[in-house]
């Protein structure tokens, strides 16, 4: 029993609509509301089941089985973790400082950062193997055994290495810890290989590397051609003024308008690359968004949410999940023999460190 | 009784959909293949989990990514056999959305209504040697910069003895920083800056400030002020989960309109046990409010804005205190003028104490 994925248009397929999504988003922010947000743990389990029930993987539709309550767990254990001693540290460093003793609270708030930093990269570890520990496909799982204290490490000091050389080594770091991420997760009984090279990504982190300072050579080019050609500004009177205003006015604009074209540029880049480097036994994914795709997917976010006041902000993971569906892509064969239950331990909690720390998803 | 239904059936080992009979027999059924019988499985173990498509999805407890799928008019004897659909999650299903709304609405605003209340029950049950102990982590010896001179000190015993009835589990100190501000703090400490003693032009002014700090001491306002933004974070923090926010608002601490106002009441009460005119407190709050914006943003280099952000000024309470003042009444000084000088110069007489921060405390 095989299939032949090769043959198909795509293997993923999203069938959703925002109107029945509505119909979940709006009584969910409602009950948010009233209950002073705790109820947006079981909100946003809400939205998982129903887009993961309206995405088809080749035949059969995608099962999200996490609860509401395993969310709200990992919000309390991460503010028992973290917030309590926070504040705790946060009291005392206050207490030594008025004592004095600047040097030993400076060093206690660079540990309790040292630490935050390593919670951040194990929390997007578990996010991730906690997604893939409950989402299903045909009765079968993914999930990891890797609980993820290592790749914390590796997240440190690779994001450090990143910064390092003038921040130049920010794309080797970020396909590094993806490669290290996914290579710790299986689905059913196959391990994910993800193998995405840092290399190619290097043009388009130039490109976004170096707007700020493009911006500022072209504005300098433009005052030596103008004091070439009209001398002083004084000579040039109010209107060598005015013109030298609007000027500044387009040097901020373009600024503020190619540095987040440039990130999304090189942000599609990256995820093609990542995706496109990963594989699941005989399966190979492919991410099919391009750069003018990111593009007109953010400007029509920024739309939907300003024409609408802000209430569109509930439809952002609709959004998402369906852009993300629409330019998956999947090549190779699937034995369904094969496919058997994943082993792996699933953790009785969810994404409480992630959502402590409010970083965004995969 | 037996009946016949036909299902989709995974049964969690391997991804090979199963198209299977259910046939029940009393609290039991067996999912029929056919050349393969599985079962059987008790109803009692069925669960449910998603809605995908056109088909609700049941688990069997136990037994990972086990499935079975029906769609379409489900027979009545099966339909009673099976467990409820999940909507909303648990509470909300039982109680039906226009009353758990309304429900969780009241119990939020009883929640919010708990924490702004209960720390004026809670503050007193505090034993004091916690609030003494936190009173000495928070503040210690002031990293040196109590000021004490032996005619100083003895000044300064006389007014809040003066001022309070058991002055002993008061810690008054006049520190050498030159801001114009006073704090009360856990465990009976109150501190006053050297900047307001230095600008005051009579004793009676700093006897009414001091005891405004007393009687926030005395009403307990510290500790209620404490547990009050603790609770309030913690009920609030709900809504974004932003660990990080929790201590910023924890950290931003503040008294309520009504606790000044009781610690002014309680301020006047002590001035005219004690014979001081409450004329200098008048004149010192006059001083401050008839400052306008300018003189206000000048005044911030000498901390006056420091005692203006955490202490609300207003007419008012200016006036309060101009009434309090009794006609014909024998009013003394609050000190003799040996006296106020050796308070007034005590920070420059101890040339051993510490002055300002030491470290830049924005």
């Amino acid at each position: 029993m095989n299939d032949d994925l090769s043959q198909r248009h795509s293997a993923f397929r999203f069938h959703g609509s925002w109107l029945e999504f509505a119909r979940i988003a709006f009584p969910n922010l409602l009950l948010t509301i009233v209950t002073l947000g705790i109820y947006r743990f079981w909100a946003t389990t809400r939205e998982r089941e129903y887009l993961w029930s309206k995405t088809d993987f080749i035949d059969e539709r995608l099962e999200w089985t996490g609860k509401g309550m395993e969310l709200f767990v990992g919000f309390i254990m991460a503010f028992l973790l973290i917030g309590l001693p926070l504040i705790v540290i946060q009291l005392i460093s206050q207490g030594l400082i008025f004592r004095g003793e600047a040097i030993l609270a400076a060093a206690m708030t660079l540990m309790m950062f040292l630490l935050l930093f390593y919670l951040t990269g194990v929390a997007y570890f578990r996010a991730l193997r906690y997604r893939l520990s409950r989402t299903y496909w045909r009765g079968i799982r993914g999930g990891s055994d890797d609980p993820g204290f290592q790749y914390g490490v590796a997240y440190m000091w690779k994001s450090v290495m990143g910064w390092l050389p003038i921040f130049l080594g920010v794309p080797w770091s970020m396909i590094s810890l993806w490669n290290d991420r996914w290579n710790a997760m299986s689905f059913g009984p196959h391990r994910f290989s993800a193998t995405a090279e840092w290399k190619p990504l290097m043009k388009r982190y130039l490109l976004f590397y170096l707007v700020p300072f493009l911006v500022f050579i072209g504005a300098v080019v433009f005052g030596i051609s103008m004091a070439a050609s009209g001398g002083t500004p004084d000579a040039l009177g109010s209107t060598g003024m005015a013109v030298g205003a609007i000027f500044a006015i387009v040097a901020v604009l373009s600024f503020y308008l190619f540095l987040p074209l440039a990130a999304l540029a090189y942000y599609s880049k990256y995820f093609r690359l990542a995706v496109g480097g990963l594989r699941l036994h005989n399966l190979e994914f492919d991410f099919r968004a391009r750069a003018p795709d990111w593009i007109l997917f953010f400007l029509a976010n920024m739309a939907i949410v300003i024409c609408t006041l802000g209430i569109g902000y509930i439809f952002m993971p609709y959004r998402n999940w369906k852009f993300f569906v629409d330019h998956m892509e999947a090549y190779g064969e699937i034995n369904i023999d094969d496919l058997t239950q994943s082993e792996t331990v699933v953790a009785k909690h969810g994404e409480g460190l992630l959502d402590a720390f409010d970083v965004g998803a995969i | 009784m037996s009946a016949f239904f036909d299902a989709w059936h995974y049964d969690g080992k391997s991804a090979v959909r199963r198209k299977v009979e259910v046939q029940i027999i009393g609290a039991q059924f067996f999912l029929l293949e056919t050349e393969r019988r599985h079962g059987p499985f008790a109803f009692s173990d069925i669960e449910y989990v998603t809605h995908k498509d056109d088909a609700d999805v049941y688990g069997l407890k136990g037994t990972d990514g086990w499935r079975l799928m029906l769609s379409g008019p489900v027979p009545t004897d099966l339909n009673a056999m099976l467990p409820a659909r999940r909507n909303y999650g648990g509470w909300v299903d039982r109680l039906g959305f226009g009353k758990a709304a309304v429900a969780f609405t009241v119990a939020s605003a009883a929640a919010v209504a708990v924490v702004l209340l209960s720390p004026q029950w809670l503050a007193p049950l505090i034993p004091s040697s916690v609030n003494e102990k936190l009173g000495d982590a928070l503040v210690g010896d002031f990293g040196g910069r109590f000021c004490s001179t032996p005619a100083g000190d003895a000044a300064l015993k006389k007014l809040v003895a003066s001022l309070d009835a058991n002055p002993d589990d008061l810690q008054v100190e006049v520190a050498k920083i030159d801001m114009i501000n006073a704090v009360a703090l856990p465990g009976g400490k109150v501190i006053l800056f050297d900047g307001l003693v230095k600008q005051a032009r009579s004793p009676d002014e700093v006897a009414g400030v001091l005891a405004h700090e007393i009687g926030h001491v005395r009403e307990k306002h510290v500790m209620q002020a404490l547990l009050r933004q603790m609770g309030l974070a913690v009920v609030l923090g709900g809504i974004d989960g932003n660990s990080g926010a929790l201590v910023n608002n924890m950290l931003s601490m503040s008294y309520s309109r009504e606790s000044e106002a009781e610690a002014d009441a309680h301020s006047m009460k002590a001035l005219g046990g004690a014979n001081i005119s409450p004329i200098g407190t008048a004149s010192f709050f006059d001083r401050l409010s008839e400052m306008d914006g300018s003189a206000r943003s000048k005044a911030s280099d000498n901390g006056i804005a420091g005692y203006m952000s955490s202490h609300p000024l207003s007419r008012s309470r200016k006036d309060a205190f101009e009434k309090s003042i009794v006609k014909g009444k024998n009013y003394k000084p609050a000190l003799t003028p040996a006296e106020w000088t050796e308070l007034k110069t005590m920070c420059t007489q101890d040339r051993k104490a510490k002055s300002g921060f030491g470290f830049d405390f924005n």
